[in-house]
């Protein structure tokens, strides 16, 4: 992991007055809650009145809470789906929108939409396409003969009708980080195998795939952490509900921290969640040597 | 290299994720509605008093916030000194803010409170005793629904004091009973009666096969709509008398839950809450016959373009009803105490009072306005609202007590299923009976 950049005297100064807003932002703002957290999750903590310590009680409690069992579930579900399907949509959208067509630059601006958007303004007209009887998408099944579903009150469907829009909702960062990833992919490589007599599926695997996995790699992760705090569309569409079926953990977490007069609780909860992710996080990390490939 | 970026890599991890956790600021902010455009004490005369600037808050619509303006506006002419900010929040935003604002030592001076939510804040010390004032000034209760008081008062006096109280009744669309032959719900009916004029009700009207008119809809996820007055109705009881034991279980509870499944699943005169989802509120949609509601839903009834009525809920064993109510407080860290107080009292006194009741949102918590005309004769449809007076008389307060919030929540979800026909009653209910109690315990150290 060679960095190229050398900085040249004055230029050290210039780099930390030019980050310094944001440090200074994610210091006193990001990482004092962080830190604060930690601290709280060995407190009794209502919010209101003084924290009592209180150890590892937060912990132990948390073993036995069958619904944080089922919001670390859930979440699993959530991020277990939306991961995998994201990346591979938004990867075949790149190539799609890769091409030299016309007004490609709209088809990529329309795509990228949904991550500018608002989360909950989104999440309150993807409502409105999941509603029984008049939405959209049962309005679109019913067309082709099929029984309306009532996608976000029943307790099968809701938590696949919060994926789709979280699918959806993934599909612009993807494009943009593959499509960087597709054009830097060295045009020559292309023609080298195009003399050589590969065909377009055999560019397609062995050139463009395996160049292509640092972005994958990256988007990975990314989307990944997103996935695992799921929590505006669920807060807006379906409340955690119905009987639970959606309650992820951050939702879950703030339930906790802000409805139930347990912060210390719920601080024990994000403590525990964040090693989940961390685990994970660094098990994705040492696989990638087999199988991320970093070009010269 | 790759050390530190893997360690950089972690930290920004971390933040990402445990700063989801922190109170978001920003974002989706209530609706802030305090022009006072007579905001500076108008000079000359009443230079005797300070100004003082009050903040108030409350939950609801946008209509409050217009005639809550103007209560605030008449006490700001009375009171030349003192300036009331109003803010309105929806409920979700409203309960978090509060919280942020306790927390961080700023809280609105005079605050709405929900009353079975009321202990968990009053428990807690942020909230302003009352009594010192009312006993200085003799304050005078005895207008006030005594059933009202219930939750508000506790060993060292009152914190809080109602505004209104919502006892549940039975609508029912006069048009649906007109088609169908049905007589009219009235005293006379039982918990049979509904089933069996209610499957006269349950019709497939449009032919396509799918029951679209159900002769009953009643929210099955908060206790106050209907089954915490049905559980009554059958000699039940939802908690014990210190709030540390549950009954949902026992046999009463059991009978009753079995009763509403049956009208789900057997009779089939109510739909699950899937299917009514989609109506968005049923009755209004013209897709339920009947619902028990509060008084709160008048105004929006109001609109519709079928006529209706209340009726008294069809009797169980016992002829019960459940009323809660909603309050004022204010709070223990306010910098101008006698003021708010003197707010606190205007709000759920006359003059606030007779205001709000306008809006036909509730019933007003003293008696000589929920007799007078401004209540009997208000400006939303001429209905029986001399029913809910009478139901006030049966009507037993909706359970408050310390872990509300978090114990009702776990019978909301909990039930769902069973409402859903994905659990069994049993199941659920040895489930979450012995996770409720151990909330009551804990709540209550």
């Amino acid at each position: 992991m060679q960095s190229g950049i050398h900085l040249r005297k004055g230029e050290k100064f210039w780099l930390w007055i030019l980050l310094a807003p944001t440090l200074f932002g994610l210091v006193f703002g990001t990482l004092g809650p962080v830190l604060a957290a930690f601290g709280i999750s060995f407190m009794d903590w209502d919010v209101i009145t003084p924290p009592t310590f209180n150890g590892i009680g937060n912990y132990t409690r948390l073993l036995a809470d069958p619904t944080f069992g089922k919001a670390l579930k859930n979440t699993l579900y959530y991020a277990g789906v939306t991961v995998p399907v994201a990346a591979i949509l938004s990867l075949l959208l790149a190539m799609v929108m890769n091409q030299k067509i016309r007004a490609i630059t709209w088809y990529r601006t329309i795509y990228f939409l949904p991550v500018v958007s608002s989360t909950i303004a989104v999440a309150l007209v993807w409502s409105w396409i999941y509603s029984k009887d008049f939405g959209l998408l049962n309005y679109a099944l019913r067309q082709v003969g099929i029984e309306p579903v009532a996608w976000l009150a029943s307790s099968k469907w809701a938590m696949p009708a919060v994926i789709i829009m979280g699918i959806w909702g993934q599909l612009g960062t993807g494009m943009i980080i593959f499509l960087a990833g597709l054009q830097s992919i060295p045009q020559s490589y292309y023609e080298a195998a195009e003399v050589d007599g590969a065909n377009q599926l055999q560019r397609l695997r062995h050139i463009t795939l395996p160049l292509i996995t640092p972005s994958l790699f990256f988007y990975i992760i990314i989307t990944m952490i997103d996935a695992f705090q799921a929590f505006e569309q669920i807060y807006i569409m379906t409340r955690g509900g119905p009987a639970n079926a959606t309650t992820t953990i951050v939702y879950y977490i703030y339930r906790n921290a802000f409805r139930n007069f347990k912060m210390g609780y719920a601080s024990a909860q994000a403590v525990v969640f964040f090693l989940i992710i961390m685990i994970l996080t660094l098990i994705y990390w040492r696989l990638q040597e087999k199988w991320v490939f970093y070009d010269g | 290299m790759k050390k530190w970026f893997l360690l950089i890599a972690v930290l920004l991890i971390s933040i990402l994720v445990l700063s989801a956790c922190g109170p978001s600021t920003g974002g989706e902010e209530a609706v802030s509605g305090g022009d006072a455009a007579t905001a500076e004490p108008s000079g000359g005369g009443e230079a005797q008093a300070e100004a003082v600037e009050l903040t108030f808050s409350v939950w609801g619509d946008p209509e409050e916030l217009a005639i809550l303006q103007e209560i605030a506006d008449a006490f700001q002419a009375e009171n030349p000194n003192i300036t009331v900010t109003v803010t309105v929040s929806d409920w979700d935003t409203y309960w978090d803010k509060l919280q942020t604002t306790l927390a961080a030592g700023n809280p609105p001076d005079v605050f709405s409170m929900d009353a079975p939510l009321y202990l968990d804040y009053q428990s807690r010390g942020v909230l302003l005793n009352l009594q010192p004032y009312m006993d200085a000034e003799s304050f005078d209760l005895s207008d006030y629904y005594e059933v009202s008081l219930q939750c508000y008062q506790t060993e060292d006096g009152y914190y809080g004091l109602p505004r209104d109280v919502q006892p549940i009744v039975m609508y029912y669309n006069k048009d649906m009973f007109d088609a169908a032959g049905v007589a009219y719900p009235d005293e006379t009916w039982t918990w049979e009666t509904l089933v069996e004029e209610g499957q006269k009700l349950t019709l497939d009207t449009d032919g396509d096969g799918i029951t679209d008119q159900y002769a009953l809809w009643a929210d099955l996820w908060d206790m106050e709509l209907y089954w915490g007055a049905a559980v009554w109705q059958n000699g039940g009881e939802i908690l014990g008398e210190d709030f540390s034991k549950t009954l949902l279980g026992e046999p009463a509870a059991m009978e009753t839950w079995q009763y509403i499944y049956d009208m789900i699943f057997t009779s089939g005169i109510m739909p699950t809450p899937s299917t009514a989802e989609q109506f968005g509120d049923p009755f209004e949609s013209g897709n339920a016959a009947m619902t028990p509601a509060g008084h709160w839903v008048v105004p929006y009834y109001s609109g519709v373009d079928f006529d209706w009525d209340v009726a008294p809920l069809p009797m169980g064993k016992e002829r019960v009803s459940m009323v809660n109510s909603v309050g004022f407080v204010a709070a223990n860290a306010s910098k101008h105490p006698d003021e708010a107080w003197a707010f606190l009292k205007y709000l759920v006194g006359e003059p606030g009072q007779s205001r709000v009741t306008s809006l036909g949102l509730g019933v007003p918590a003293l008696k000589s306005i929920a007799n007078s005309d401004a209540y009997l004769n208000q400006p939303t449809k001429a209905i029986n609202h001399e029913l809910f007076l009478q139901t006030m008389d049966y009507a037993r307060v909706k359970p408050c007590f310390r872990g509300y919030e978090e114990w009702a929540t776990l019978f909301g979800d909990g039930m769902y299923s069973i409402w859903l026909g994905e659990a069994g009653l049993e199941e659920t209910m040895n489930d979450l009976v012995p996770q409720a109690d151990a909330i009551l315990a804990e709540a209550q150290q």
